[in-house]
């Protein structure tokens, strides 16, 4: 390392290289990514989330619930994401577009949040959110602060917003426990936190060879287009114009979201587990 | 090496000044491999650990990448043919979203009608009968009475959803045959799929015009 | 040049910036420490200091990852390279008082993160949990402190230069420029969407690779052969290493994204640079296996430094695999590696140069060689305590998480044990890092004059002997 210009172009190099293959060329490929047209329903998706929710975005990033919480759904046979209904497909880059401030998360201490308002077998509705934040439980902490405890007029009732507590949580005799706007706003993030709509590039791939023609039972019974060319606005202009999906059959499943776990998590699973890249 | 051996732990004592170690540093870069005609192994094991290392990098990222493309998501995909395993549409769930997003305010979840007013699609004779009467009806609308199960029905006009003129809804073939194949399959009904080139077939067939009457559509078979 | 004594002027001149940096830094360890306790407590009790806003777990754990890397890495490892480019310069350090302000700035910007990050003001990316408006003054102060030690590089006597000074210069050189192109894209002019996360990966993963690790090796290749009295084995093929790690470091930027909402090519290309990375690991490991021989406090930290570096990085391949990244993703054991190598490898790296340097730039031995004996027994036994209580609580966790009958409510209870001997490594580590404190404070302050200075054994003018 005898010269010194040598060497700092040397490293600015490499810094960009690393710089401009992941950062820059993952945005020429997601930084124009727009939302899905869907004929049928006439309705882009994702949806804007509501100024409350966006609010609670920011509560959620402040409180750090990104510590113990992800929001990615991993794909059918990488662990057991579907299984635990917390989606039906993977996550894709498209779900996240409209969301100021993606919290992805990095770790499963608490269950994966980014389809908690669709979540199997059934999701839970505000009451059930505020009081599992109010009380916590064996892994997640109580959050007490985002409540205060309000003093009840002589004979009063309690207030629309006071939560129903029962047991060792009961507020004692004339008081009420009553969500802040904050606890409110978060709520209101959680509950729009969806991930149901299937975009056509989170259907799962079908492999070149009939290896796996029954791969993707998962994808037929929801509401996408049968002409991939078309629809799929995003595809960075590569996906083949090839004849729709052949070996593919229309399930009798009607409803917008399968339920029952598919086969496909075995199946995808096989190719990745054998390859001689493990 | 150093005199006294470094057995007191408050001061670690240096071996070498900094100007011997850069000496021998810059020797021993200096060296060839192969002083003194001895053949190192060391290079040929770097060399193969490195080229074994590039050759696990480049299979790794022909499989697993997905050819770079912004749309694949799973590591296991090939598109090198086919395309995305898009399903077809399932005629029938898109039939019945579009008939719970509109149709059902007037003939009802359960295809029923409101007696007077809206006509039952359920055993109604015009759902089951030939599809090119059904077809116009959703695609031109209604004027006038139409008899169902020998009830008359005048007192709301049927909307125009295709795309002619006068239509607030522009209902794609596609939309207006899975919404007929759906209803004629349903609440009992047992008739035909109805397939969007018959739709397209028979916009094409009448052209653009206004609301249909009964006696115009029992003139179609 | 240190010709005769080992007391160079470079360390007597060079007194006051590096005193300062060490001072704060080992002062940050310690209150790293007690927040990853609490935070460690409350991963096994949750209703641990709940009632307080500013100490709740999500954001305990970012305080605790600030104040250990900004605090305590960013202090110490700026030290030490800034020493080490000082003594193998030959001369002096110019710009002092650079690095004097600078340091200043920088820990009054990471106390401002930490008061920040406790308000709320956490940006929720791993290792850039900084608020966004200190971020600027970082940007600055580091810069700042860089500038001797650049200027060190550029004016150093000799053309040829040696390992350890590539690596302090690119860890000085580069750092700024990282962070100015994250604080860029993702809070001056943010990008949309799931660009954000892969930004907030690619910095994560140059700041661990092209200026965390480069600060602990350049410590690393110093002290050894200094101490060692031997050439580094295999030497010539040293360059090699640092290239493979400064051009394929940032490429990892995708590690954490697996399976995640990204085209699958940035996470592959992460996996094959961890692959790759593992070259320049063979080549530390080949160059710097001296150490495990070595005799001396300085050596012995890097000794374990060493292993737990090599440990770390095989894990990190290996986990980054996907058929083990299934078990292992978003478990504690992700916390594990990170542990790995933040304390077991860079930390203990820049204990070992601490040890070393303190002495030339006091003048003065270390005060007890009973605290020392006690860090190094704590530190290596509260690593693999930690390590591997975090390992096997990642197993029962990762059990519990692929059955998909079985709750969280479950997974936390069976986990428990294991987290509370991860609690018990952190409160065995904490008191290492007293340990050091303690030391550190009477020797620097010269609190007790008993000692007598430090007698340090001329080395030989030049080594002539080969490895």
């Amino acid at each position: 390392m005898k010269s010194n210009l040598i060497f700092f172009i040397g490293l600015f190099a490499a810094l960009g290289i690393s710089w401009a293959g992941i950062v820059l060329g993952s945005n020429a490929q997601l930084g124009s990514l727009a939302p899905f047209y869907d004929e049928t329903d006439g309705a882009t998706y994702p949806q804007w989330m509501s100024g409350s929710a966006a609010q609670g975005q920011l509560v959620y990033r402040d409180l750090g619930c990104y510590a113990c919480h992800t929001q990615q759904v991993r794909r059918p046979g990488f662990g057991s994401d579907q299984q635990r209904g917390w989606g039906d497909r993977q996550s894709v880059a498209r779900d996240y577009i409209y969301q100021p401030a993606p919290q992805l998360g990095w770790s499963r201490v608490g269950p994966d949040l980014a389809n908690l308002a669709d979540r199997k077998p059934s999701a839970p509705d505000s009451e059930d959110l505020l009081r599992m934040l109010y009380s916590g439980s064996a892994g997640m902490p109580p959050y007490r602060f985002l409540f205060v405890e309000r003093r009840l007029g002589a004979g009063a009732q309690p207030s629309q917003a006071a939560l129903k507590l029962t047991g060792s949580l009961e507020p004692k005799a004339g008081l009420e426990i009553v969500p802040t706007p904050r606890a409110e706003a978060l709520v209101a993030y959680l509950l729009s936190l969806t991930t149901s709509y299937t975009y056509p590039e989170a259907v799962p791939f079908k492999p070149a060879k009939s290896e796996g023609a029954a791969a993707a039972p998962s994808s037929t019974a929801a509401p996408v287009r049968a002409t991939p060319a078309p629809a799929a606005p995003a595809a960075a202009g590569t996906t083949p114009p090839a004849a729709p999906a052949t070996g593919v059959s229309p399930a009798p499943a009607s409803a917008k979201a399968a339920a029952a776990p598919t086969p496909s998590p075995t199946v995808t699973a096989t190719p990745g587990s054998t390859g001689g890249a493990k | 090496m150093s005199g006294k051996p470094n057995r007191d732990p408050r001061l670690d004592q240096a071996a070498v000044s900094d100007e011997g170690l850069l000496d021998i540093h810059e020797r021993q870069l200096g060296r060839h491999p192969d002083d003194g005609a001895r053949y190192r192994l060391l290079p040929i094991g770097i060399l193969f650990t490195l080229s074994a290392l590039i050759l696990f990098s480049g299979t790794y990222l022909n499989r697993y990448t997905g050819h770079y493309n912004a749309s694949i998501f799973d590591e296991n995909a090939k598109p090198t043919a086919g395309g995305p395993a898009v399903a077809k549409l399932d005629p029938v769930a898109v039939g019945r979203s579009a008939y719970g997003g509109t149709c059902v305010t007037c003939h009802q979840p359960t295809g029923a009608g409101m007696p007077g007013i809206y006509p039952p699609l359920a055993g109604s004779e015009w759902v089951n009968g030939p599809s090119s009467r059904v077809i116009r009806i959703v695609l031109y609308g209604l004027k006038g009475d139409i008899h169902v199960k020998g009830q008359a029905f005048n007192a709301a006009a049927m909307p125009v959803f295709g795309k002619v003129t006068g239509s607030a809804y522009n209902w794609s073939d596609e939309k207006i045959a899975a919404v007929l194949t759906y209803v004629r399959q349903e609440w009992g009904n047992k008739a035909d799929p109805v397939s969007a080139d018959e739709v397209a077939a028979a916009r094409n067939a009448t052209g653009d015009r206004r609301e249909m009457s009964e006696a115009e559509l029992e003139q179609i078979k | 040049m240190t010709t005769r004594g080992e007391y160079s002027p470079v360390d007597g001149a060079s007194r006051w910036p590096l005193l300062l940096l060490l001072v704060k830094g080992i002062g940050w360890l310690v209150v790293a420490g007690i927040l990853a306790l609490v935070a460690s407590i409350q991963l096994h009790t949750p209703g641990f200091m709940a009632g307080c806003p500013l100490l709740t777990y999500g954001r305990t754990v970012v305080l605790a990852e600030t104040a250990f890397v900004y605090g305590w890495l960013g202090n110490a490892g700026l030290a030490l390279a800034l020493w080490a480019l000082g003594r193998l310069a030959g001369e002096p350090l110019r710009a002092q008082n650079w690095a004097i302000g600078g340091a200043i700035f920088w820990n009054l910007a990471v106390f401002g993160a930490l008061v920040g990050v406790a308000l709320g003001d956490a940006t929720g990316f791993e290792l850039l949990g900084l608020p966004r408006y200190v971020q600027l003054m970082m940007f600055f102060s580091y810069s700042a402190v860089a500038v001797p030690g650049l200027l060190a590089w550029n004016g150093r006597l000799r053309r040829v230069s040696f390992a350890s000074q590539w690596y302090a210069a690119a860890a000085l050189f580069l750092f700024p420029w990282i962070l100015s192109i994250a604080h860029v894209m993702l809070f001056a002019a943010p990008v949309h969407g799931v660009l954000q996360p892969i930004v907030a990966g690619w910095y994560a993963q140059s700041a661990w690779t092209l200026w965390l690790a480069p600060l602990a090796l350049s410590v690393a290749y110093y002290v050894v052969p200094k101490v060692t009295g031997r050439v580094l084995p295999s030497y010539e093929f040293a360059a090699l290493g640092f290239w493979c790690l400064i051009f394929i470091g940032g490429l990892t930027g995708g590690r954490h994204l697996l399976g995640g909402p990204v085209p699958a090519w940035i996470p592959s290309v992460a996996v094959v640079s961890c692959a790759l990375l593992l070259f320049h690991t063979f080549i530390v490991i080949l160059n710097l296996r001296g150490a495990f021989t070595g005799e001396g406090i300085a050596v012995k930290f890097i000794a374990f430094g060493l292993a737990a570096y090599a440990v770390g990085a095989v894990g990190d391949a290996l986990t980054s695999l996907h058929g083990i990244a299934t078990y292992t993703q978003f478990t504690h054991f992700d916390e594990a590696q990170r542990q790995l190598a933040l304390y077991g490898a860079a930390s203990t790296f820049l204990f070992g140069g601490i040890y070393y340097a303190l002495p030339r730039i006091t003048g003065k031995a270390w005060f007890s060689p009973g605290l020392v004996r006690a860090h190094l027994v704590l530190s290596i036994c509260g690593i693999l305590l930690l390590v591997g209580s975090l390992t096997v609580a990642s197993v029962t966790q990762s059990q519990g998480i692929l059955d998909s009958k079985v709750s969280f409510q479950e997974i936390a209870h069976n986990s428990r044990p294991w987290l509370m001997s991860a609690t018990f490594a952190q409160t065995v580590l904490l008191l290492g890092n007293i340990a050091l404190l303690a030391n550190f404070y009477a020797t620097a302050c010269e609190i007790l004059k008993i000692s007598a200075p430090a007698a340090f054994n001329p080395p030989p003018a030049v080594e002539t002997r080969a490895s």
